[in-house]
């Protein structure tokens, strides 16, 4: 190890970095000790991914320095952070699917190698490496082959396979049954002993407490603290990682919410995804919310409903009438209405004007016998939504490529308010939209909540679902974990819950 | 609309955007008057009704091609199709009426279409390969049939069909009329009907689609079946006109029939094109053949000028989209 004053091996000071006009992080600071397991902590959103790519030169810094054992780097790809010693396991997977284990491990000297390559040799280091972790893998297999347990445990051996000096851990055992999880702590802790620094992020706040030696804790793009583990507690912790002020944001809503559910769910369980034994009814004139982390099963609860996804088992009820089987297309015939969070791929039809974008969903009230379109009733129509949404746009003629995310949101609204919907599921309603507009889309739900519409919203912004919902329920591993009141609203229960926690005692 | 075009001609710049706007159009009237310059022919008679019944059949698929386009999938087997459904049809006309023979023709088309429809739309397999399959199919079965050889028309109903097809109305001669009709009823769908609302909301973005409620599927196999049934109504007017059902007529079609498409300025990731638009494709194509034989060009520089009009013309597209 080179000569240095400090005691750290990585320190990260003043980091800043804009995407166009949003600041994702303002003076960030992260200081790592060698042989030391260090907790990166936050919401989702907070900036802890942004930290690790600058670190492993995916992006690059605005200001501020990246000081590796005293010397200064710039890392300006993932090769010369790998050069450096800088490993990252992302939460995505990075596997090539077509390859097998070993080559995946040494994907990296491929393309550096003389024209041969020595496959004997090279599966046989992979062999090694991967039996040294102590899980049962062939080093020959193909990785397509492989259970998502067994590529993330290819995905820690590729960090390794280099002389690593920092290996970075983004959520690595959202997928791991707590057998698998043990034996990637004892690894990490010989990892530790053997002076490596590793950087570990994760929700899960008990597995922080079991294996970190210090935190950092990122909100909203500023760090908030640093400490040693024995210093804090989980209270402590996710005091740092909320702690924002509710902003006057939300406008208040004066609705007579109705007495019987227009929706009913029974222990709806889906056939393909993690979500299973979901119950839950929203009534007209509610605003439900659904609240958890990334990967709980959020959109995929809403897909469900929406038929979009396939059921193994449960009961959907629409207005006292068991619907038997769901698809999208029946869905629309009930009108039960689904924005997407992803508005771009999922939710609008970028390259089409607004007047074919919201009349998509529903012909019947413009056209007649035989398909014909009744131009002169749609025009009236998408006018009349466009005025009710304030789209701002000249026409209804103008490409939605061409409008503001903000604007864009609200065609995709639009197109389940021309159906009349009995119930609209929102999955982040706000997501890329200034805060004007956001103003703008909380009044528009509103307003339809008001018209006896059971709207559910999903979203990751704890203040946003606080301020906009009459309860929550929160997710955690792919069902309800638990159900909030507005008098128990604040983000450290939601944030409980979503961790899989129970409420804190009041004294 | 009327104001917007007087709009953008009233400086420089708008009437550049006009031109670039409206290429497929421009670009055919610039062929028109180059081909009336540079030869006496061009603007006789005889030479533009032969233009006509050259282009028919081939602009007949590039409607059904056209719409397959539009939905973001792709149709090679409509040359095939039209080899097989032309053997079909002089087969049918010599053993039924003819009547009975042609609706049968179109009835198999949409059958067959229906093959690509359904691997397409229900089974998920990849429009090229699906479509590349039938085209090997149809070809096939159109020799087998055929035994190999062509089939003349024998009966008072083929001999009809072959006066139908050679004679012309008001001087535009038949076939044309019916590919023409063919356009308008393609515009009509595609403008007014619901049909082609929701074939380019699919072809725009599928996944979109299915989320608003769109029987995704249903118009996907429906695009490929009309396909087919279009390639079986140019296999009519094809064989009608020589009096023959032969298995390697249409070799290739689909080829000019995806230029065609394409010089109308349809995009082959789906969502945007237009009939009229593939017309002007369909005749643009049409022209230079015309032109090219007019000046005694053989034919393999001629393969070489209607590739770098193809090359031109999407460039020319790029353009718009910026």
């Amino acid at each position: 190890m080179k000569n240095s004053d400090s005691e750290y091996r990585l320190e990260m000071t003043g980091i800043s970095k804009n995407f166009g006009v949003i600041s994702v992080l303002e003076n960030v600071n992260l200081k790592v000790k060698p042989g030391e397991i260090h907790a990166l902590l936050g919401e989702n959103g907070a900036g802890k991914s942004t930290l690790v790519k600058i670190l492993s030169g995916v992006h690059q810094k605005d200001a501020g320095k990246v000081i590796l054992d005293g010397e200064e780097i710039n890392p300006k790809n993932t090769h010369d952070a790998q050069v450096l010693g800088i490993s990252v396991v992302y939460q995505e997977l990075s596997l090539v699917n077509d390859l097998s284990v070993a080559e995946n491990i040494y994907l990296h000297k491929l393309g550096a190698s003389k024209f041969w390559m020595n496959w004997k040799g090279m599966t046989k280091d992979a062999q090694e490496l991967i039996d040294s972790l102590g899980f049962d893998i062939d080093a020959s297999a193909i990785v397509r082959d492989l259970s998502i347990v067994q590529k993330q445990v290819v995905e820690i051996a590729k960090a390794l396979s280099e002389e690593t000096k920092i290996l970075v851990l983004d959520e690595p055992t959202t997928v791991f049954d707590p057998t698998d999880t043990k034996k990637l702590f004892d690894n990490l802790f010989k990892l530790r002993d053997k002076g490596i620094s590793i950087i570990y992020i994760s929700h899960h706040l008990d597995e922080i407490f079991k294996i970190a030696d210090s935190v950092t804790v990122l909100r909203d793009g500023v760090d908030t603290g640093s400490m040693a583990v024995s210093d804090t507690n989980t209270d402590g912790v996710i005091r740092l990682m909320i702690g924002r002020e509710l902003k006057d944001l939300y406008p208040t809503r004066d609705v007579q919410i109705g007495e019987v559910p227009v929706l009913e769910v029974k222990d709806l369980t889906a056939k393909d995804t993690i979500v299973h034994d979901i119950s839950f009814s929203v009534r007209p004139g509610e605003v439900l919310g659904i609240a958890g982390l990334g990967g709980s099963g959020r959109t995929e609860t809403a897909k469900l409903v929406f038929g979009a996804h396939k059921k193994k088992s449960g009961t959907l009820i629409l207005d006292g009438k068991e619907i038997k089987t769901m698809t999208p297309v029946c869905a629309v015939g009930y009108q039960i209405g689904f924005v997407s969070e992803d508005r771009k791929e999922e939710g609008v039809f970028l390259p089409l004007s607004i007047r074919r974008n919201i009349s998509v969903t529903d012909f019947t009230g413009i056209s007649g016998k035989l398909g014909f379109i009744n131009t002169d009733t749609e025009y009236k129509n998408v006018l009349g939504l466009i005025e009710k949404l304030s789209i701002k746009t000249l026409s209804s003629e103008v490409d939605v490529k061409n409008l503001s995310g903000g604007n864009q949101q609200k065609v995709a609204l639009a197109k389940w308010l021309s159906i009349d919907s009995k119930v609209i599921f929102i999955d982040e309603p706000t997501r890329g939209v200034d805060v004007g507009a956001k103003i703008e889309i909380y009044n528009l739900i509103n307003e339809v909540a008001k018209k006896g519409v059971g709207v559910v919203v999903i979203s990751s912004d704890m203040p946003e679902i606080m301020g906009i919902a009459d309860r929550i329920l929160v997710m955690y591993e792919g069902t309800f974990y638990g159900e909030l009141t507005k008098e128990e609203f604040s983000e450290e229960n939601i944030l409980r819950y979503s961790i899989g926690k129970s409420l804190k005692q009041v004294v | 609309m009327a104001f917007t075009i007087k709009q953008q001609l009233s400086s420089p710049a708008g009437v550049l955007k006009f031109l670039v706007k409206y290429n497929t159009i421009f670009i055919f009237i610039l062929l028109l008057v180059f081909s009336a310059l540079i030869s006496d022919v061009f603007f006789t008679s005889v030479n533009l009704s032969n233009l006509l019944k050259q282009v028919s059949g081939i602009g007949v698929i590039s409607i059904g091609m056209l719409l397959v386009i539009l939905t973001g999938g792709i149709d090679l087997s409509v040359g095939s199709m039209v080899a097989l459904l032309a053997v079909t049809f002089a087969i049918l006309v010599n053993v039924v009426i003819l009547p009975v023979a042609i609706v049968l023709t179109i009835i198999i088309g949409f059958a067959l279409g229906s093959v690509s429809g359904y691997l397409v739309a229900y089974q998920r397999m990849a429009p090229f390969v699906a479509t590349l399959a039938l085209m090997t199919i149809a070809r096939g079965l159109g020799f087998i049939y055929s035994k190999g050889s062509p089939i003349t028309f024998k009966t008072p109903g083929g001999e009809f069909m072959s006066n139908f097809a050679n004679n012309a109305t008001i001087g535009i001669p038949n076939i044309a009329i019916v590919f023409f009709l063919i356009v308008i009823l393609a515009t009509i769908l595609l403008r007014y009907n619901v049909f082609g609302r929701l074939i380019i909301a699919i072809g725009s973005n599928e996944e979109a689609s299915r989320l608003s409620g769109i029987k995704v599927n249903k118009y996907k196999f429906l695009v490929y079946a009309i396909s087919g049934a279009l390639a079986a109504t140019a296999a009519v007017i094809v064989a009608s006109r020589t009096n023959l059902g032969s298995p390697n007529m249409g070799m290739a079609w689909e080829l000019d029939a995806i230029a065609a498409v394409v010089i109308g300025g349809a995009s082959l990731n789906g969502g945007k094109g237009s009939a009229i638009n593939t017309l002007m494709g369909v005749l643009i194509l049409g022209l230079i053949g015309n032109i090219l034989n007019l000046l005694n060009v053989p034919s393999y520089p001629q393969q070489v000028v209607k590739g770098a009009i193809i090359i031109f013309a999407v460039l020319l597209q790029r353009f718009e989209s910026k």
